[in-house]
């Protein structure tokens, strides 16, 4: 079974590369816009792992966030945190599996990415 | 009453004149023609009085001749009253004694007169000329009184009367000597009093001088400190206000009889500030810290910039303090637009050229089909240059954090073996790619655990590295965490690089400071990095140093304070 990763990012060509390094880690992908259509996406089934940028329109990615940890049916999922501010990264180290801080280079993205599913996926 | 009947009398004998010994001799003869006058008129009414009393029809010849005598008495003095008023110098009082010298001669029988008991009448013209008229007239009064009394003896046929003339010119003699003496104590009374009065007009002359110029200064000061475009305030050394010039009533709000004899507590009891502005402000105003620093507090909706200082007399007494407050509101504003644009842009930019970066990493990765040599070696170019912006955009960013006082030190306890590695695996391509050789180390006697802000250490180490990847052509760098002493540890950069100029080492920390631009430009960079680490380093309470060596390379060090307390957790 293809492991899912579900993109939770507001610009779209960022949204495009980290999608595109997902999906050279060996991920189904699925991608969301805003925080509001996210929560909706959520309350469906759960991905593998979710990528949130934590600046988002709608409902922020700091809230989304404390709601999928405190989702039983998420407790399998990981997610990796992308922000551009440092110390909110250092502030939400841990709650996410991963944080990122932007600029986030495609090549490490993929890299961190296909080791967690590597890791992760049951045989 | 009495005043005014005083003043009467006053203006009866009062006479004007250059010379005062004149004038005080002349009112002397007032003084006595008056009393002439009044006794006369006294003993004119007794003998009325008598006359009525006895019922007498007819008064006898002698009551009728004292009449006449006492009628032409009282005509003869108010006549030399009004001579001696009108007519200057001692003509009235040599007409007085000699109209007495000639009443005396009717005063009694010539014998009486001459030889008997009346001789004493005599002696009176002698004493009053002395007084009256200059001492020296004494003795010509007694030249007349004795020639008078010889020819009364004539007269009557007796010789004469030689014991009492000796006595008359004795009596002028005393009567010389006695005036005499008086009329220089006068004089040296005067003198004195001259003297006083000229040392009283000098000394207000030079009071009202000095007054006068204090109060030009004074004047001109205030006007000064009234045309200050600046609030100034003055407190004395109890903290009183003193003085406040309208620009700084202004700045406050207030009235001028509101803040005088204000002290600082009543000034910063204000509702317009918060316990922290005033806190500042009563420190600086109560406790004035070094001459020129300045401090922002909030009021009301102002921003202001205020600086205190002691004031010393110029003795060095200590006599107050002066605090000037300039309204920083359009400047704080600016300064808040300047670093919002800054954090706002800086965001901006990032956000694209992360998708510039990530699309040329894509395509050199072939995520879009297989690409060819060249197009790899353009999409390199493009990340190794978009990277460049990126880091110049970031540095940009902090220092804009820096100056805002907004970046803040997040200590955390963190594995120090781990900061070595991330850095080294972040910088290591870039080194290779350059033909050096990166090598870490870290020191055994450090603890595993420090407590620390690890993001901005590796900042500090990475600015570090790249600037001496930047400045070193070929040979090695390394760097390593170090044990100092029980409270400091250190970072190291070291390098085969160009080295630094020594003139140049002091300058190397400052912002946009680029030691020799063509070489920089050669290298690339935009002169934050080092003063970055410089400020980094300070707000964690520590420093950073560099020793270099023309041709042989530089090393770099950051002292830092030793923090393992909460590393235990």
């Amino acid at each position: 079974m293809t492991a899912s990763a579900l993109v939770i990012e507001d610009d779209e060509d960022l949204s495009e590369i980290f999608a595109e390094a997902l999906r050279s880690a060996g991920y189904a992908i699925e991608t969301v816009g805003d925080g509001a259509t996210a929560r909706e996406r959520l309350a469906g089934p759960p991905p593998d792992i979710i990528l949130l940028d934590l600046h988002l329109p709608r409902v922020s990615g700091t809230d989304l966030l404390i709601e999928i940890r405190a989702d039983e049916r998420y407790a399998a999922t990981q997610v990796i945190i992308a922000t551009a501010d440092i110390h909110l990264g250092q502030e939400y180290q841990q709650k996410g599996d991963l944080v990122l801080i932007k600029p986030i280079s495609f090549t490490q993205l993929r890299e961190m990415t296909w080791r967690l599913r590597t890791n992760n996926t049951p045989v | 009453m009495s005043l005014k009947r005083l003043n009467f009398f006053n203006r009866l004998i009062h006479i004007t004149s250059d010379d005062s010994d004149e004038s005080r001799r002349r009112q002397l003869l007032n003084i006595i023609l008056l009393g002439v006058i009044v006794l006369t008129i006294i003993l004119m009414a007794i003998l009325i009085i008598y006359l009525l009393a006895n019922r007498q029809q007819t008064a006898s010849n002698d009551i009728k001749l004292i009449f006449i005598v006492a009628g032409g008495l009282l005509l003869g003095t108010a006549g030399i009253y009004f001579l001696n008023r009108y007519v200057r110098r001692g003509i009235a009082s040599i007409v007085f004694l000699v109209f007495f010298v000639i009443i005396f001669n009717f005063a009694d029988s010539p014998d009486q007169l001459a030889n008997g008991r009346s001789i004493i009448l005599f002696s009176i013209p002698i004493v009053m000329a002395s007084i009256l008229l200059k001492p020296y007239l004494s003795f010509i009064f007694a030249a007349i009184v004795s020639l008078d009394i010889i020819l009364l003896a004539l007269w009557i046929d007796s010789p004469p009367n030689f014991p009492a003339i000796t006595v008359f010119f004795l009596l002028a003699l005393l009567s010389w000597l006695a005036a005499r003496s008086l009329d220089q104590a006068l004089h040296e009374l005067r003198r004195t009093n001259a003297t006083l009065d000229q040392l009283v007009q000098e000394r207000t002359r030079q009071l009202e001088k000095s007054l006068s110029r204090e109060r030009i200064e004074a004047g001109r000061n205030q006007a000064i400190l009234e045309s200050i475009a600046d609030g100034v305030i003055v407190f004395d050394v109890t903290g009183t206000v003193i003085n406040a010039n309208p620009a700084l009533l202004q700045l406050l709000e207030r009235e001028p009889q509101e803040v005088k004899g204000m002290n600082v507590n009543d000034l910063t009891r204000s509702r317009s500030m918060d316990a922290r502005n005033r806190g500042i402000l009563a420190g600086l105003l109560t406790n004035p810290g070094q001459q020129g620093t300045s401090y922002r507090i909030s009021w009301k909706k102002k921003t202001l910039s205020v600086t205190s200082s002691q004031v010393f007399s110029t003795e060095g007494v200590h006599i107050g303090t002066v605090a000037v407050f300039r309204d920083f509101t359009r400047e704080a504003e600016i300064e808040r637009m300047k670093n919002t644009f800054l954090a706002v842009v800086s965001h901006e930019l990032r956000t694209p050229l992360n998708s510039v970066l990530g699309y040329a990493e894509m395509l050199k990765e072939a995520i879009y089909g297989p690409i060819n040599e060249k197009q790899i070696h353009a999409a390199d170019r493009i990340i190794s240059n978009s990277s460049r912006l990126l880091s110049i955009i970031n540095d940009l960013l902090d220092q804009a954090q820096i100056e805002a006082g907004r970046l803040i030190i997040h200590p955390s306890p963190f594995k120090l073996a781990e900061l070595i590695k991330n850095v080294h695996e972040v910088l290591d391509k870039l080194s290779q790619d350059k033909g050096l050789v990166l090598t870490s180390g870290c020191d055994p006697r450090l603890p595993d655990t420090i407590v620390g802000d690890q993001v901005r250490l590796q900042q500090i180490l990475i600015n570090l590295i790249n600037n001496s990847i930047k400045f070193t052509r070929q040979g090695s760098i390394h760097f390593r965490a170090v044990w100092h002493d029980r409270k400091h540890w250190r970072l190291e950069v070291q390098d085969s690089g160009i080295g630094i100029p020594q003139e140049e080492l002091s300058r190397i920390f400052d912002s946009f400071h680029q030691v020799n631009g063509t070489a920089s430009r050669e290298s690339g960079g935009f002169g934050l990095g080092l003063s970055i680490v410089k400020q980094l380093a300070g707000l964690m309470g520590g420093s950073v140093t560099a020793v270099s060596k023309v041709g042989e390379g530089s090393l770099f060090t950051v002292l830092l304070p030793l923090d393992t307390q909460k590393a235990g957790k």
